[in-house]
């Protein structure tokens, strides 16, 4: 359902939707049946209040355009009345073709979101991206452009699908150093994490199936296992990230097919599960015999503190799906990640892949390798460490400053965010809006969540801007927060209350 | 422990076939097995000065994050050149580029299909379009096809055996694997019934360009008629297939479904690839270098023909593609083509099987060959080997 708002129109909001969504129904775009947002998750995706949406509903409602039903929710009304035009070309009934899988990707809110930085001068605290000036550019050029007088046509021919076999057995001699004894027949190349996280639920997940996610998670993740259809179950957490103790009794109630977690640097919040809490959520996932998926893509990215294991180094047993990427680490757009895992699971996944695009681009795998084997990673890694430590105490520094009474945040170890909890009252929706009016993006907390979240966040970045952008940014931001807190408009007031059914 | 895999990998093994061919890939053995195009045909050259040029000119950017559509240049680059060439009125806003074909296939799957949703499709049919809508649990419903294409009338009668057809999946231009290529007529006729029924055509046209003699009749895509035709392309074929890059059209309120599809799929296809294509297409003239591989494929069809006429059993029938990699053969009624496979791996000669491209089995007396692989001396050899192989198979059968 494509609607968009005009908020330099004189039209009131909720007469532009409801005129939208009238149109949409009685052009047949939305046919009887179809079922419309609730009015929390419209209200979200268009950053209006739900009370705006409520009364256009209730218009359409008037009309006899929508109904509600008990738990069916709001439903387009089949009408005798509705106007035919049989010699008028008929568009095809889009919604019912669409696979059902299609509307677990209808959030609109990262494109949404993505536009809203594209404002010229807005300063990007909203992206997951490394710092381009500091990846190592001209060392890739010359292994680029060097590449085809080393392979001739190799590198532009096909290449198996579990990957380039050199590929594969230097990122064994990687994970080496990380702790993880594996064969190269245990890891599979990837096009990024995810296609991991995608061929992952291709995999395991049927729908209805259920999967155990931590409260906040991965936005990329949530979106993927909800396309699958999948139910999601968020395990709270607390600031030393899955609170394992609660997993237990989710695990005895709902059986579910998967734990997907990030324990290193979690994205969003940045913490890191400590040693006892990996040892009992692998016992747990033996005793409840539950794979893991663990994502693994910040864990080079410490800047203090010792090093814990990652779970697949803990895990003898096998349980473990190991994921990483180095979309954080080097040049993300060369899409290459990849997976280390049981070789029956790597089969499995490699079949999945056959049909879904045969093999990663053949030519990146080799410059991957060479640069791998040119012992370069080392020096690069030093290098972005420092300079990523400098913009996380940057952030830490501009966040102490500007002193907002009720902003809670904690400074990361490493990874590329800082999570941090509004002051109470203070709307996400009202205040996205005002950030981008500022010239400053974030994401909001409530994407990260599979369902309600205890409280308000947001998350922000520090990797992508500079030291001065971060404080310019902050500062525009806090400014911001300052404004709204115990400010909440009447609309946000009346969205968060429940209306008594009489 | 052992992992519980999800119900919906029941529909999907690993192909026998793909495991047999393996052995293909040794130097001995003559294989008309695989669709890969020949290596000695890439412009290396070229793509070196493209490899360079990309970098100085786009710096870090050629490595960074992209936007999941595609690179704006490579998608105007892409629009402009099909229609061109076939007559369409693609516009760049419509062009999704994707991890090659094979995506574009599977992103149709997740966008289209629910389990036992009909999939109609003409029989036989290509092997990687089977496999990655088999993953989404539909009704395979095969339709027949001759030398002019799908047969309208069969197209009818078997929609109207259908309770949920979603998906007309078609290869109208020298089909892999039966280098046939559709009439006009059959074009508008097929069209014509999607329209009626509500079916969203799926045109795959990786051979478009690769025509032998005539001309390629217009795609789909390009004819009027009202029926919604998502069309795939891919530079696997006229370019280097390892470089994962290829495409799809589709209208506008399809194309943001797609969209959504891939970017939980793999975010976006490798920017570097896509600015390296681009850089060729800017540079280089993409048309010559299709001028020569086609003037290359088209003696190797030439000489698998001839081969065939003098080294095949009477009883055995063949197509004559007019363009694409592959042709077809049909052996006397109760030969196997596995069993053929069998002693023609003994002589280091392989080819695939052709019950494989149909997609409910059955049909064990075909088979595929592909003549775009081997040089024109070692298919005279493999046609003669494999020639005895058959007229052995059929002389026993007789007695």
């Amino acid at each position: 359902m494509e609607i968009t708002i005009d908020r330099s129109s004189r039209e009131p909001i909720y007469q532009q939707i409801a005129r939208q969504v009238r149109d949409l129904i009685t052009t047949g775009k939305l046919p009887a049946g179809f079922r419309l947002p609730p009015e929390r998750r419209l209200a979200q995706a268009l950053g209006v209040s739900r009370s705006t949406v409520l009364i256009a509903y209730q218009e359409l409602r008037a009309d006899a355009l929508i109904d509600a039903h008990v738990g069916r929710g709001t439903m387009v009304t089949p009408s005798e009345a509705a106007p035919t035009h049989p010699e008028v070309e008929q568009e095809l009934p889009w919604r019912q073709l669409f696979g059902a899988a299609v509307s677990g990707f209808q959030d609109p809110l990262v494109g949404d979101l993505l536009r809203l930085t594209e404002r010229a001068g807005a300063i990007p605290l909203s992206f997951g991206m490394p710092a381009p000036e500091l990846l190592p550019f001209a060392e890739l050029r010359d292994l680029i452009t060097g590449v085809l007088d080393d392979t001739g046509p190799a590198a532009l021919l096909h290449s198996p699908t579990e990957g380039l076999t050199v590929l594969r057995a230097t990122l064994a001699q990687m994970m080496a150093a990380r702790g993880v004894g594996c064969t190269p027949d245990e890891v599979l190349v990837l096009s990024g994490s995810q296609q991991g996280l995608d061929l992952a639920a291709r995999i395991f997940l049927d729908p209805g199936d259920t999967v155990v996610v931590e409260q906040p998670s991965f936005i990329g993740a949530l979106q993927t296992f909800r396309g699958a259809r999948v139910r999601l179950i968020g395990v709270p957490t607390d600031e030393h990230g899955m609170r394992t103790d609660v997993l237990e009794s989710v695990l005895s109630r709902f059986r579910p097919k998967l734990i997907y977690t990030l324990p290193t640097f979690q994205n969003p919040s940045g913490s890191v599960l400590p040693l006892e809490r990996r040892q009992h959520l692998l016992a747990l996932s033996r005793r409840y015999q539950v794979p893991i998926l663990e994502d693994d893509p910040y864990s080079e990215l410490r800047y203090e503190g010792d090093p814990v294991p990652s779970l697949r180094a803990l895990d003898p047993a096998g349980n473990v799906l190991y994921l990483s990427t180095f979309s954080k680490l080097l040049f993300p757009g060369m899409r290459l990640g990849f997976l280390v895992a049981p070789r029956l699971v790597v089969r499995q996944f490699a079949l999945a892949r056959q049909t879904a695009d045969l093999h990663s681009n053949t030519l990146g795998q080799w410059v991957l390798d060479r640069f791998l084997q040119g012992g370069r990673m080392g020096d690069h890694m030093r290098a972005v460490r420092q300079a990523y430590r400098r913009r996380r105490d940057a952030m830490d520094a501009a966040l102490r400053e500007a002193a907002v009474p009720g902003l809670v945040w904690q400074r990361p170890q490493g990874g590329f965010y800082f999570w941090c909890r509004l002051p109470a009252g203070v709307g996400p929706a009202a205040l996205l809006a005002r950030a981008a009016e500022a010239g400053v993006s974030y994401l909001p907390g409530r994407a990260c969540f599979a369902d309600e979240p205890p409280a308000e966040f947001i998350r922000l970045n520090f990797s992508y801007p500079d030291e001065e952008q971060i404080r310019e940014g902050v500062a525009r931001l806090t400014g911001v927060i300052r404004q709204e807190t115990g400010h909440p408009s009447t609309a946000e007031i009346q969205a968060a209350s429940t209306r008594p059914i009489v | 422990m052992t992992a519980s895999f999800a119900r919906r990998l029941n529909g999907m093994k690993a192909s026998e076939i793909r495991e047999l061919l393996k052995i293909t890939q040794q130097p001995e053995v003559i294989s008309f097995g695989g669709g890969l195009p020949a290596p000695e045909l890439f412009p290396i050259e070229d793509l070196k000065v493209v490899m360079a040029d990309v970098l100085d000119r786009e710096g870090p950017r050629a490595l960074q994050y992209s936007t999941t559509e595609g690179h704006p240049g490579l998608r105007e680059a892409i629009a402009r050149h099909l229609n061109s060439k076939l007559g369409t009125a693609f516009e760049a806003s419509g062009i999704l580029i994707t991890s090659g074909s094979q995506q574009g296939l599977d992103l149709s799957g997740k966008v289209f299909l629910d389990d036992d949703d009909e999939v109609l499709c003409e029989s036989p049919t290509y092997l990687g379009a089977i496999n990655a809508f088999r993953a989404y649990r539909p009704r395979f419903v095969e339709v027949p096809t001759d030398d002019d294409g799908m047969v309208p009338a069969e197209l009818d009668r078997a929609i109207a055996g259908c309770r949920r057809p979603k998906l007309l999946y078609v290869v109208p231009n020298f089909q892999n694997p039966t280098g046939r290529t559709w009439s006009l007529e059959r074009r508008h006729a097929v069209l014509d019934a999607a329209a009626r029924h509500g079916l969203v055509v799926i045109e795959d046209d990786p051979y478009g360009q690769l025509c032998y003699e005539g001309t390629t009749p217009p795609a789909l895509a390009s004819l009027p008629g009202g029926a919604t035709v998502i069309y795939l392309g891919t530079f696997s074929k006229i370019f280097c297939p390892g470089m994962r890059v290829g495409w799809l059209a589709a209208p506008p309120e399809i194309y943001e479904k797609y969209t959504l599809v891939k970017q939980g799929a793999d975010l976006h296809t490798s920017t570097l690839a896509q600015h390296q294509i681009l850089a060729y297409l800017e540079r280089f003239d993409i048309d010559a270098s299709i001028a020569r591989i086609r003037e290359v494929y088209r003696r190797r069809r030439d000489a698998m023909l001839r081969a065939l006429e003098s080294e095949f059993p009477p009883g055995v029938s063949w197509t004559r593609p007019r363009g694409g990699l592959f042709l077809w053969a049909t052996l006397p009624e109760g030969v196997s083509a596995r069993e053929a496979l069998a002693r023609a791996l003994e002589q280091n000669v392989a080819f695939v099987p052709g019950s494989s491209f149909f997609p409910n089995g059955g049909h064990e007396n075909t088979m595929r060959l592909n003549f775009s692989n081997m040089p024109e001396e070692r298919i005279a050899e493999g046609i003669a080997r494999l020639g005895a192989v058959l007229r052995e198979l059929c002389a026993g059968r007789a007695g």
